[in-house]
This record gives C-alpha cells, sequence and structure tokens, in this order.
C-alpha cells in the first residue's frame, strides 16, 4: 500500500470528502424526515451544505477568560478521529482483505474522540453552561459504553473473531436472538452516542441553551456540526456491518442495495425516535444505560456464548 | 569481598548509589548544591552502566558465594526503566527540594532505593530478593517520613502493609525452598502441585501486589500519594514500585511457577476488580494527588490482566502498560508537585484557570491524560489495544469470563477518561478559585518542567512507533512469540495529524484578521462576576461557578453504586484496617485476661504448670 495513495483515501474517498459529503445529506434526510413529521415541508437538498458554508464565512468569537488554543484545536480532534474510523469501516467495506486484527477496537476508541472533544471544547469555553453540558457528555460517555461494548461482542463472539473483515463475510448476528437483542441496545447506544433526543442533555436547548456548544460561533462551529454529521453517518454504517455481515457482503449489486436499504432504516428508527421522546435528565439516562440496557446486553452476551 | 567481585558491571548499578548515598549524607547542608549534583551524577551513571547491561542481556553471575545476580531480557529492561527513572526524578527533586530541610536524608535515601531497586531486580535469589524488598520498604517509609507530620499515618500504613506481605514472602520462600532445594531464581519453574506448591505462589503474589499496589493490597496508596510530596509519589508508588511489583509478578508467572489455569483465572479476577474499583474511588476525589494514587492502582489490574492472560500478546501487553503507565503516572504525579509548588495546593475545588498561567504543565498533562485514558494514538491505547488483544484471545476454549474481564476493561478506560476530563476541568480550564487569583503563579523552573517534558514526548512517541522502539527492543525478545497484526499507529498519527492542519488551514483560510472576537461568556444573559459578588454571601458557596469536582455526584448516587461508596469510605474492603481491628479485638481479650487479680493469674499459673507437665511426661519418655 503507497502512503500517497492512503493520503488520496483519507482525504478523498473514503475519508473526508465522502464522508463528509454522505454525513450532509444524511443530516438533510434527517430534515426532511422530521418535517415530514411536524407537516412542514423541509429544507432542499443542498440545504446542510449551506448551513456549513455560512458558518465558515461567519466571524468566529471566542470567549475572552476561555483557553483559546484548545477552544479551537478541540473541534479538529473530533473531525480526525470520526474521519479515521469512517475511513478504516468503508476500506473494509469495499476490500475485505483491508482489514486488520484488532482494527474493531481501534474503531470504538476512534469513535469515542468525537465525544472527547466535546468535553475538551466546552471546558475550554471557561463558561458555567458549557461545563455543565460537557460534564454531561462524560456521563452520557461511561452510561453507553458499558452496553455498547458487551453489545459490540456479540458479533465478535459468534464469528469468533475481533476483525471487521470476518464480521463481514461470517454469517450476520441479526438471525439469532442475541444479535437481534445486541441490535436493539447498540441503536440505544447510538442515539446517546449521536447527542440526539431523549439523550441530548449535553446541549439541551431549553436549560442550557446550546450548553456545550454554548460558546462555539463560525468555522469551529462547522466542524462540530460537520463531525456530528459524519457520526450520523458512520454509526449506522458500523452496525450494519456489526449485525448484517453476512448479508451486505459479496459480489453482485444486491448486497450493496441491501445494505443501503438497512443503513436508511437504521437511521429512520434514529430519527423517529428523535422525534416521539422528550429528552430525559442525565441521571435517568445513566441508570437506563446501567440497568435494562446492560442487563439486555449482558443476557445477549450470554445468549451468543450459548451459541443461541 | 575483593575489590574486583565490587567493580563487577553487574555488581556497580548497585554500589555505586549505595555509597554515594553515605556520601552524600556526609555533606553538609550548606552545599546543598553539591549533593543533588552528586546525585544526578550517581544516577546518569547508573543509567550509563545499565545500558551495557541491557544490551548483552542474559548473563548470571555469583559475585559471591551467597551473592548471585542474573541480567535476562526481562530484568535488563526494568533495570533500564528504573534507572531512567531515577535519573528524571533525581533532576526534579533539584528544585523542588532546594532549601528543604531535610534535603540531605531526602537524597540519601532516593540514592539508596535507586541502588537496592536495581538490586533487587539483579537478584538472582529469592531470599536476596526478599533482602533488598525490606530495604525498599524501609526507604519507602523514610521518603514518606520527609513530607512531615502529616505524612506519618500514611507512611506507617505503607510500612505495615509492604513489611505484611514481606513476611508472607518469607514463608512463600521457605516452601520454595523446601520444595526446589534451592533459593535460586534461575532453576526450573515448578508446577502448582498441590497446597504447599500453591501456598508459595499465592504468598509471593501478596508481596507483587502490595508492592504493585493492586487490590487487596493497595490501600496505602490512596493516603501515600495524597500525604506525600510528589516527587516521592512519583518515584515510589507511581514508577519504581510498580515496575517491582510487576518484576516480580512477571518473575512468579514466567519463571518460577508454572501457573494452572485457575490461578490464571485469580489474576484476571483480581485485575478486574483492581481496574474498576480504583477508577470508581477515583471519580469522585477532590484531592489531585489522591485522585492519581486512585489511578495508579486502578491501571495496575491491567498489568496483572494482561499478565493473567496467559498468552504471549497479553503478557507482552501487559508489561508494555507497565513501562507505559510509569511513563504517564509520573508526568501526572510529577505536574501535580509543580502545581502544588506554585498554588500551595492540590485541593481540587481551590485550583482553576491554570491552563494560561502554567501552559507547559497544562500541556504536559493533558497528554499524560489523555494517554492514561488510553485515546489513540497515545502509548496507552497502544499497551491497552494489546491487553484487549489478549484477553479476547485468552478467551478460546475456556470459560465466557474473557467477555466479562474485556468489557469491565474497556468501561474502566471510559472511567478513567471521565475521571481526567474532570481533573482538566477543575485545575486548568475553569474558572480560577479566589485562591489562585490572589497568587501570583508562573511556570514552574526548566529543571521541574525538563523530566515532565521528557515523559510527555515519550508518551507521543511510545505509542507512535510502539512496535519500533520499545515492543521491539524490550518486550518482544521476553515473550519469544509471533505477534499477529501491528496496528498502524504511525500512519493514524500522520493522518490524524493531517486532518487537524486541514482543519487549521480552513481556520486560516475563513478567519482573517480581526474576524477572531474575544467576548464575554454567555450565561443567560448575566455577568459571571457580577452574579459572584451580588450573591448573599461573598465567602459563601460560589452559586455561578463550577469547578467540575462533583460533576460525578450523580453517579455516587446511583442505586448500586452508593453502597459501594458508602462501604468503602467505611474502610470495609481496607485489608490493612481489617487486620489492625482484628489485633485491636485479639489485643481487648488479652487484656481482659489481666485483670490485677491475683488469684486468678495463680490460677493460671498452676494451669500452665499442669500443661508443661503433661507435655514432658508424655512425650520425654
Amino acid at each position: 500500500m503507497k502512503s500517497s495513495m492512503v493520503l488520496v483515501e483519507f482525504l478523498l474517498f473514503p475519508g473526508l470528502l465522502f464522508t463528509a459529503i454522505a454525513g450532509l445529506l444524511t443530516t438533510w434526510v434527517d430534515r426532511k424526515v422530521t418535517a415530514l413529521v411536524q407537516m412542514r415541508v423541509g429544507p432542499p437538498l443542498l440545504q446542510p451544505f449551506y448551513d456549513i458554508r455560512k458558518l465558515l464565512i461567519k466571524e468566529t468569537c471566542v470567549p475572552e477568560d476561555g483557553a483559546v488554543g484548545l477552544f479551537l484545536l478541540a473541534p479538529l480532534l473530533g473531525l480526525a478521529g470520526v474521519t479515521l474510523a469512517s475511513m478504516i469501516l468503508w476500506r473494509t467495506l469495499l476490500n475485505v482483505q483491508a482489514t486488520f486484527v484488532g482494527d474493531l477496537i481501534v474503531l470504538v476508541y476512534l469513535l469515542v474522540m468525537p465525544a472527547l472533544s466535546v468535553m475538551l471544547g466546552s471546558f475550554a469555553s471557561r463558561n458555567p453552561l458549557a461545563s455543565l453540558g460537557g460534564s454531561r457528555e462524560v456521563k452520557l460517555m461511561i452510561a453507553y459504553e458499558l452496553p455498547l461494548v458487551l453489545a459490540i461482542l456479540v458479533p465478535v463472539i459468534q464469528a469468533n473473531s475481533i476483525r471487521l473483515g470476518d464480521l463481514l463475510t461470517a454469517q450476520a448476528p441479526i438471525f439469532s436472538l442475541s444479535g437481534a437483542l445486541a441490535l436493539l441496545v447498540c441503536i440505544a447506544c447510538t442515539q446517546a452516542k449521536l447527542t440526539i433526543v431523549p439523550f441530548d442533555m449535553p446541549e439541551a436547548e431549553t436549560e442550557l441553551s446550546g450548553g456545550a456548544l454554548i460558546e462555539y460561533s463560525g468555522p469551529p462551529l462547522a466542524m462540530f456540526k460537520l463531525t456530528r454529521a459524519m457520526m450520523l453517518f458512520t454509526m449506522p454504517v458500523l452496525l450494519v456491518v456489526l449485525f448484517f455481515g453476512g448479508v451486505v457482503s459479496g459480489p453482485g449489486w444486491l448486497p450493496a442495495v441491501t445494505g443501503f436499504l438497512l443503513w436508511f432504516v437504521l437511521v429512520a428508527v434514529t430519527i423517529v425516535v428523535r422525534n416521539t421522546t422528550p429528552r430525559v435528565c442525565i441521571d435517568q439516562a445513566v441508570r437506563f444505560f446501567w440497568g435494562p440496557v446492560s442487563l439486555v446486553a449482558l443476557v445477549a452476551v450470554m445468549l451468543a456464548w450459548l451459541g443461541w | 569481598m575483593g575489590i574486583e567481585q565490587l567493580t563487577h558491571p553487574i555488581m556497580l548499578p548497585v554500589i555505586l548509589p549505595l555509597l554515594a548515598g553515605v556520601l552524600s549524607l556526609l555533606i553538609p547542608n550548606r552545599a546543598s548544591g553539591l549533593r543533588s549534583s552528586l546525585a544526578i551524577l550517581t544516577a546518569a551513571l547508573v543509567l550509563a552502566l545499565v545500558w551495557p547491561l541491557f544490551q548483552q542481556a542474559n548473563m548470571v553471575q555469583d559475585v559471591l558465594p551467597w551473592l548471585s545476580l542474573r541480567v535476562d531480557t526481562l530484568s535488563s529492561f526494568i533495570l533500564l526503566a528504573v534507572a531512567f527513572f531515577g535519573l528524571l526524578i533525581a533532576i526534579y527533586s533539584i528544585a523542588y527540594m532546594k532549601g528543604h530541610a531535610r534535603h540531605r536524608e531526602y537524597f540519601t535515601y532516593l540514592l539508596w532505593t535507586l541502588g537496592m531497586s536495581c538490586a533487587a531486580v539483579l537478584a538472582n535469589d529469592l531470599l536476596l530478593l526478599l533482602v533488598c524488598w525490606g530495604f525498599l520498604a524501609l526507604t519507602l517509609y523514610l521518603m514518606a517520613g520527609i513530607s512531615g507530620p502529616d505524612a506519618a499515618d500514611a507512611a506507617r500504613k505503607s510500612l505495615m502493609v509492604i513489611g505484611g506481605t514481606d513476611a508472607l514472602m518469607l514463608l512463600g520462600i521457605v516452601i520454595y525452598w523446601q520444595l526446589t532445594g534451592s533459593t535460586r531464581m534461575d532453576g526450573p519453574a515448578i508446577a502448582l502441585d498441590g497446597p504447599l506448591a500453591y501456598t508459595a505462589f499465592l504468598t509471593l503474589l501478596a508481596a507483587a501486589f502490595a508492592k504493585a499496589g493492586a487490590v487487596p493490597f493497595h490501600t496505602w496508596v490512596p493516603g501515600f500519594g495524597e500525604k506525600v510530596d510528589a516527587p516521592v509519589s512519583a518515584f515510589l508508588p507511581a514508577s519504581l514500585d510498580k515496575l517491582l511489583g510487576i518484576y516480580l509478578l512477571a518473575r512468579c508467572v514466567l519463571d518460577l511457577f508454572v501457573p494452572t489455569p485457575m490461578m490464571y483465572g485469580l489474576l484476571m479476577l483480581l485485575g478486574a476488580v483492581t481496574v474498576i474499583s480504583a477508577v470508581l474511588m477515583a471519580l469522585v476525589q477532590h484531592d489531585l494527588k489522591r485522585l492519581l494514587s486512585y489511578h495508579a492502582v486502578s491501571q495496575v489490574g491491567y498489568m496483572i490482566l494482561g499478565i493473567g492472560t496467559g498468552t504471549a500478546l497479553g503478557l507482552a501487553g501487559g508489561l508494555f502498560h507497565m513501562l507505559n503507565n510509569t511513563i504517564y503516572k509520573s508526568a501526572l504525579f510529577l505536574c501535580a508537585g509543580v502545581i502544588e509548588k506554585e498554588t500551595g495546593t492540590t485541593d481540587l475545588d481551590r485550583l482553576g484557570g491554570l491552563a494560561k498561567l502554567m501552559p507547559v504543565t497544562f500541556l504536559t498533562c493533558t497528554v499524560a491524560a489523555l494517554s492514561i485514558s488510553g485515546i489513540p494514538p497515545l502509548n496507552g491505547f497502544a499497551s491497552k489495544w494489546m491487553i484487549y488483544q489478549g484477553i479476547i484471545s485468552s478467551g478460546e476454549g475456556a470459560g465466557p469470563g474473557w467477555i466479562v474481564w474485556l468489557a469491565v476493561a474497556m468501561l474502566g478506560s471510559a472511567l478513567t477518561l471521565a475521571s481526567f476530563v474532570k481533573v482538566l476541568h477543575a485545575t486548568f480550564l475553569c474558572k480560577p478559585s479566589p485562591e489562585v487569583q490572589q497568587l501570583n503563579i508562573r511556570e514552574s523552573s526548566v529543571s521541574m518542567l525538563a523530566p515532565m517534558l521528557v515523559l510527555a514526548t515519550l508518551c507521543v512517541a511510545f505509542g507512535v512507533f510502539a512496535f519500533q522502539l520499545p515492543l521491539d527492543r524490550m518486550i518482544f525478545p521476553l515473550v519469544q512469540a509471533d505477534v499477529p497484526g501491528v496496528w498502524w499507529a504511525g500512519l493514524a498519527t500522520v493522518l490524524i495529524l493531517v486532518s487537524i492542519a486541514i482543519g487549521i488551514l480552513v481556520y486560516m483560510l475563513t478567519m482573517r484578521s480581526g474576524n477572531l472576537r474575544r467576548v464575554r461568556t454567555y450565561i443567560g444573559g448575566e455577568q459571571m462576576q457580577d452574579v459572584y459578588i451580588s450573591g448573599e454571601n461573598k465567602d459563601g458557596p460560589r452559586n455561578v461557578e463550577i469547578t467540575g469536582v462533583d460533576f460525578y455526584d450523580t453517579i455516587e448516587q446511583l442505586p448500586g453504586l452508593k453502597r459501594f461508596y458508602v462501604l468503602t469510605r467505611a474502610r470495609i474492603f481496607d485489608i490493612y484496617e481489617f487486620t489492625r481491628r482484628g489485633f485491636n479485638y485479639l489485643v481487648q481479650i488479652l487484656r481482659s485476661l489481666h485483670s490485677g487479680v491475683l488469684p486468678t493469674y495463680l490460677r493460671w499459673f498452676v494451669a500452665g504448670l499442669l500443661v508443661v507437665v503433661w507435655v514432658v511426661t508424655e512425650t520425654g519418655s
């Protein structure tokens, strides 16, 4: 593998450019569906791109007491993390041989970086509301991380491998009871990982007026918005890879179309949940994830271990 | 002992610091500069002497009939690490201890600890190891005593815990000698095939755990770290004791015994418990140094987990994690030392806003904090990744335990991150506390910052070049196994840097000069300062300030965890407290016998006499 090729892959396809465009289109789907639910018309297809461009030409305000360096650097960390994660994921999707041992662990850790960037960025703002939002982001992370890891282990146990390529070609876990349960857990955790309703308490427009992102404006805000759009696109892709492996891999157009439809369904579930539930409190969320969700995840792991 | 034995290359790293320690005792306090130079010179010399030993590896040298030393792949790399940290701490200590009333003792103990640690790692005889172990417990106690009367309790506790396990270790050594007929460590490993062998294994394990600070012998670490001066904590619980404890553990598992799967299971259980219980305690701490100490305990859990997998990859990961932990943990303690030196406190409630005042410390602390939380591509991630792999591969053909260990280890990592973002917030990023605002805080001196920067650089280097630098040269020769797969940390780093560069480019293109406007923070339209002053009670609780210290009180209030915290605070899990109470109970019984009533004493005498007579007549014939 030539290093120049890697750079092209990273910057254009399937890395930054591709994930950014796909992510922004996903947010358009989100906004359109939301609009339909609320009986509005919704924005045109390119609206997310206009929004990002507008933010890029806007003035940047930085808090006068904050740690400005970290404040500006933090959004880039998350962007780097999600880009790298998406690239690893898509390289495997496009070529099963591109996988390497333990890439799933790397992926899980890279997908923590967007959350970390929100924490650091909000703390660097030196704003009490941002600090509260950031602390909620942290608590949310430790809450969903436990069931998420357990649920991700279900496909690993079934395929007896920790390589994405092997998971992709193995029998799809969704056709087993344990796989179905684990997918449910993962959907709940995804909702929290994307910090969208009912788990949007780090931002909580109504109580913290933007919380973690309250001080952000202009290009740094654009970076955060872009990161979140890319996460909205990447997380369902990861779930498709993990739980529908055998279905979406293979030659021909059928697996690709199936994969796209499954991805779309997962995105739609996220959007519908977001439009039909109220925000919960942070302690409720922690209790929810460490309680019933972890329990279901544990049961799923046990079942997977028994071969169900 | 002839001079040629003393000057044998393998003896010098031991002898030199011991002699230099004696010499430093003779230097008057007026010439304290001379003393610190002597310490640095000696430490540097030890490092230089250890390097050729590391290069050649594998040598057994019977310096004297009773003094057998040995260098092999395991001890040589630990020896190198010991010497390296000795030098760094010595450099840091110059400025930290300057003008300290007990300057003389500090550097003497530092040098003796260095020499004795080298001896402990080199020892090829369990009895020699025990002697070094005992001596190190003593210097640990003495070094803690330097921090003043506050630390006395913590010092005593650590001496009791470590001394107690030393006694256990002696028992283990006797049994080992009984089983093999020798106390030399280069003999064949013995199988765990009976209660005696198990006892020997477990007692040696206890000594290793107490030294490294793992559950259930961890309880001396938090108090020690909180009360004792930061360089001492960075030197002992954070680096040397970890190296030695894990060294002994690895020796036991690799060379002295052949552990059974059940023992591996026990190791992994204790490792997992250590990870999670210590990090949960760390989450809710209010003192920076105490918080760091809990993490010092928690991280040992990962090492034990790695070694407990019994796989080559897990073992390599565990040892690599030991090395990485010593790097970032001492960096963090040194940061705490700088902060304490400047602000006079490590209470997280009374810090804040140091990011601007101490930018280098902030940078070092952030790198180390991200590293300990396992953020790729730093070194903490590299070793954790290997440990996870080891855990997964240990699951083949075994029970479902590995799933639990893996989940616990990964959750522990998330909790560590949570705990350290709290540290960064409360220390560096939030609004400075009134105390900090009154002080004239500057960045510390170069001699204190340099060791911290070296460690932060190592955090990055050992993560990015994990397979080129430390693993290839130090750790893979040790496990002698083909380790499958390499995560391309170097490439990932380049890509992360590229994307950050692109981001900065975007910033530069979009933020033309004048476009970056500094504004007051928006808090619902209120001015933070106004609310602060117009509060009913100026000195009372600050209603708008958020220090971040109590971020995780919601976690503490969770139904299941509440009980854990209550019990831990009541020291239910503290083995030291446990033993102390047990002894107290015994003492109460004995005391009640000493009633002062003479007829009762007389009855005891007669009863005792009868027993003696009975024993003599029954066995004498």
